[in-house]
């Protein structure tokens, strides 16, 4: 039989989310019988090959985030999102209702414990985006899993149902927010 | 009310005429999602939550503020309304910053249910992401306005429950937000700090400071219980985890006496008082420091029956705040007039008894504070007037009923008051005395109406006339600082009133003139309420528990015992506080001649810095006990949480005392 390919990645988030997958505790036994994880943050593959199933984390907030999700959605046949900042923009979209430069001051120059510094403007930090979005202003998203983080058994709820072949919407009483 | 037909979801149900499809929908057990709705307020349909689909309407309509008719065809669930629904969760998720993971309502929000409920798992619109302001000024309340969701809920419950109205929209479509007065931070604004707003929003916009992440509903206990700061007697349900107060509630904000104040629903949990909390002695360098209770005990029972056999009796004087419980009290009593058998005992406020007993006496009626009507008139009135008080102040629930009252357009309240307090400007009319006058314009006042013809043609309003004799209309109230039009408008008001009642206070009390209670006992007299026997009168008492002392006849003594210790020879004197903060300016002259101070309180106030003895008081909260509302009823309080160990009830250091000195 062959194996279902999954591939996941973080972006703007605090890998809450995939710490709550390994919190499926043993089920992974059973999950790694039938699934083959590619790229994810755990094993640290860094090339996408064609998966079944792309797992996003975390919200869009700069140009670097937003070209992995467009590449990962480009490879993956279902793309599934993990947590409030991939579903709905979390806690890092707190920075949207400012100014960007204004975030950037605040962030790196007037930080209570920053003496000397200013804002990264090298060319290999990617520059970050007006607003951070959740990942289905970005791309097509196909099944949601929120929470801050969400539930181990909410995202092994997911991950059967897509398994079984079933798009999966959580049902009411595993909704959770926080 | 007729009975009307309609078919909800292909079921027949009955309902009644006037009702609107959602009150059909819910006395017929129909869930149908709400958000601004809420029991007891005006509908508005702002949410569009409980929209429904009507045969012959259109489009979706909300079930809120639609008439419900015979033979109304009604759907309340199927696959479009439900797609609705989620959109508009979805529109209103957008629309500001709701970010569940860092609110402090998050597992008790209403939105987030319903989001659950709809299984909304993402938002599809585009995040407006406002730059919104909070407002952390109020003492209690903050209101965080990236939450609100506009559903005016706090709005009407300001307007329509509380009767304030501090809260209305501000701004125009897109910037339209909730806002104090004219868009004053809530904290410098009119806002009364009742919190009912915080207690009916939906979502995390309004939130108290200190209930705010100390536990979600679900994992409190919860106690229904009374509170017994200001003597309104109001329900209250206190959410309590790990022996913590978490927050206060009403049980019922759509009830008629559901309201709180300030007092009942923050005081309790925003108390910084240093507690007493153990029993300290002065000791030999005369410092308080702390000992043993039961060590303490035993020197004030010792020391007491010493300076009795050396002084006698009426050496001792007994004082108590009206603060404490009936239990406390009467066990004071039983230690100071009984075990003792001094004749010196008396409440703090006890002036204020004797001021109101001279004035009911003056009018040569019988039965004490039983003559005053209950609070519950307030609500049947349709004229009130308040003398020399600010109720929104001093018993702020009671000014609720009388603000809300003056809001709707059939009651008038007639305000008759010297000074600058800001409860008039509530008034349909302000009659302004000059200082000291009131009694006079009071007289005037009554001798208006009598001139004008009053409805209550008995022999007791005879009686009246014949005691106003002598007031001259025109060329007394010139002398009040009464206009006579203001005059002939209240006259007006009053005779045309089914039931009016009046409602004096600590202001009228400060002045202890018996003569103008007796006064307003006249105006009673030829006003109130055909139907009723009793005068509509009911006097604000100062403390919590006054009418329970009075009642136990602690303040019955001639004159103040506190102001007359010296000329009374005092040597001793027990100060029972209770939960009672008072400054040490509030007792004058404490430490002159007198040989032995016990203070029990439960605070460490400048007060007890002048006792010999210290003895701890547990707080309401900590013990259920029985309190009389200032209108006469007797309730008992439940214990919220326990008092610290080493705490004993009032009544119980008292008793011991007691028995001490009898062995």
């Amino acid at each position: 039989m062959t194996k279902v390919k999954v591939a996941s990645v973080w972006l703007e988030g605090c890998s809450g989310c995939h710490m709550s997958f390994l919190d499926i505790d043993e089920a992974i036994i059973e999950l790694a019988d039938v699934v083959e994880f590619t790229r994810t943050p755990i094993t640290d593959i860094k090339e996408f090959p064609q998966v079944d199933i792309g797992i996003v984390e975390g919200s869009v907030g700069n140009t670097e985030e937003e070209e992995v999700l467009k590449e990962l959605r480009a490879h993956s046949k279902i793309l599934m999102a993990w947590g409030d900042c991939a579903c709905f923009g979390g806690v890092c979209a707190m920075r949207s209702s400012f100014n960007k430069e204004e975030v950037l001051k605040r962030g790196y120059v007037e930080t209570e414990s920053t003496c000397k510094s200013k804002i990264p403007c090298s060319p290999g930090v990617p520059a970050l985006l007006d607003q951070v979005k959740p990942v289905n202003h970005v791309v097509k998203v196909d099944c949601y899993v929120p929470g801050c983080p969400p539930e181990a058994g909410a995202i092994l709820y997911a991950l059967k149902e897509l398994l079984a072949g079933r798009i999966p919407v959580l049902p009411s009483d595993m909704m959770r927010f926080d | 009310m007729k009975e009307i037909m309609l078919t909800i979801n292909g079921k027949q149900v009955k309902g009644k005429e006037g009702d609107t499809v959602l009150e059909v929908c819910e006395a017929n057990n129909i869930y149908v999602p709400t958000l601004c709705h809420l029991k007891g307020l005006t509908d508005v349909g702002a949410c569009r939550m409980c929209v429904v689909e009507i045969e012959r309407e259109r489009r979706p309509v909300p079930a809120c503020t639609y008439p419900a008719r015979d033979g109304l065809v009604v759907q309340t669930h199927n696959e479009k309304l439900d797609k609705y629904r989620r959109l508009i969760l979805e529109l209103m998720f957008t629309e500001r910053n709701h970010l569940c993971a860092q609110c402090v309502a998050s597992g008790d929000c209403e939105l987030q249910s319903l989001a659950y409920k709809y299984q909304m798992d993402n938002a599809r619109y585009p995040y407006s992401w406002p730059a919104l302001p909070l407002d952390s000024a109020n003492d209690y309340l903050v209101i965080d306005h990236n939450r609100c969701i506009l559903c005016g809920r706090c709005i009407r419950t300001c307007d329509e429950i509380v009767g304030v109205h501090t809260l209305d929209f501000g701004h125009r479509g897109w910037k339209d937000m909730v806002v104090a007065d004219l868009n004053q931070p809530l904290g410098a604004s009119s806002c009364i700090s009742c919190g009912a707003c915080f207690q009916v929003c939906p979502t995390g916009a309004i939130f108290s400071k200190n209930s705010a992440y100390k536990g979600k509903p679900e994992e409190c206990r919860k106690v229904n219980s009374i509170c017994p700061i200001c003597g309104v007697g109001c329900e209250i349900e206190a959410l309590v985890k790990d022996n913590r107060l978490v927050r206060i509630d009403s049980p019922d904000l759509s009830d008629k006496r559901g309201i709180l104040c300030h007092k009942g629903r923050f005081a309790p949990l925003y108390n910084k008082n240093e507690r007493v909390k153990t029993a300290l002695v002065r000791n030999g360098r005369g410092k308080l420091e702390p000992r043993p209770l039961p060590e303490a005990i035993d020197i004030v029972a010792k020391k007491l029956a010493e300076l009795k056999a050396k002084y006698g009796n009426n050496s001792i004087a007994g004082i108590a705040s009206s603060q404490a419980s009936n239990d406390s009290l009467k066990a004071f009593k039983e230690l100071i007039a009984g075990t003792i058998g001094s004749n010196l005992i008396d409440t703090l406020d006890g002036d204020a008894y004797r001021t109101i007993i001279k004035g009911i006496n003056g009018t040569g009626a019988k039965g004490g504070l039983e003559i005053e009507t209950s609070l519950e008139e307030i609500l049947n009135a349709d004229c009130i007037i308040v003398v020399g008080a600010n109720p929104l102040e001093s018993h702020p629930v009671a000014g609720s009923y009388i603000a809300r009252a003056a809001r709707r357009s059939k009651v008038t309240l007639i305000a008759i008051d010297p000074s600058q307090n800001t409860f008039p400007y509530h008034a349909t009319l302000w009659l302004k005395p000059q200082e000291g006058n009131e009694q006079l314009a009071v007289d005037v006042l009554s001798k208006t109406i009598i001139q004008k013809g009053t409805k209550k043609d008995s022999a007791r309003t005879k009686e009246v006339a014949t005691s106003l004799k002598d007031i001259n209309v025109k060329q007394n109230s010139k002398q009040a600082g009464i206009g006579s039009d203001d005059l002939l408008e209240a006259a007006e008001m009053l005779s045309k009133a089914k039931h009016s009642i009046i409602v004096y206070g600590e202001d009228i009390l400060r002045h202890n003139n018996p003569a103008l209670i007796t006064s307003l006992l006249k105006l009673a007299t030829i006003t109130g309420s055909q139907d009723k026997e009793k005068p509509q009168i009911i006097s604000l008492k100062p403390k919590g528990n006054s009418r329970g002392a009075w009642n136990l006849g602690i303040a019955n003594s001639s004159q103040s015992i506190i102001k007359n210790l010296t000329s009374n020879n005092v040597k001793a004197l027990y100060l029972l506080l209770s939960d009672d903060y008072v400054d040490a300016s509030e007792l004058p002259n404490l430490s002159k001649g007198l040989e032995f101070i016990v203070i029990q309180s439960s605070y460490l106030a400048s007060a007890t810095s002048k006792a010999d003895i210290v003895l701890p008081s547990p707080i309401w909260a900590e013990v259920g006990e029985k309190y009389t509302t200032l209108d006469g009823l007797t309730e008992s309080t439940s214990r919220l949480i326990k008092p610290s160990d080493g705490i004993k009830a009032d009544a119980e250091i008292l008793r011991e005392i007691s028995q001490q000195m009898k062995k």
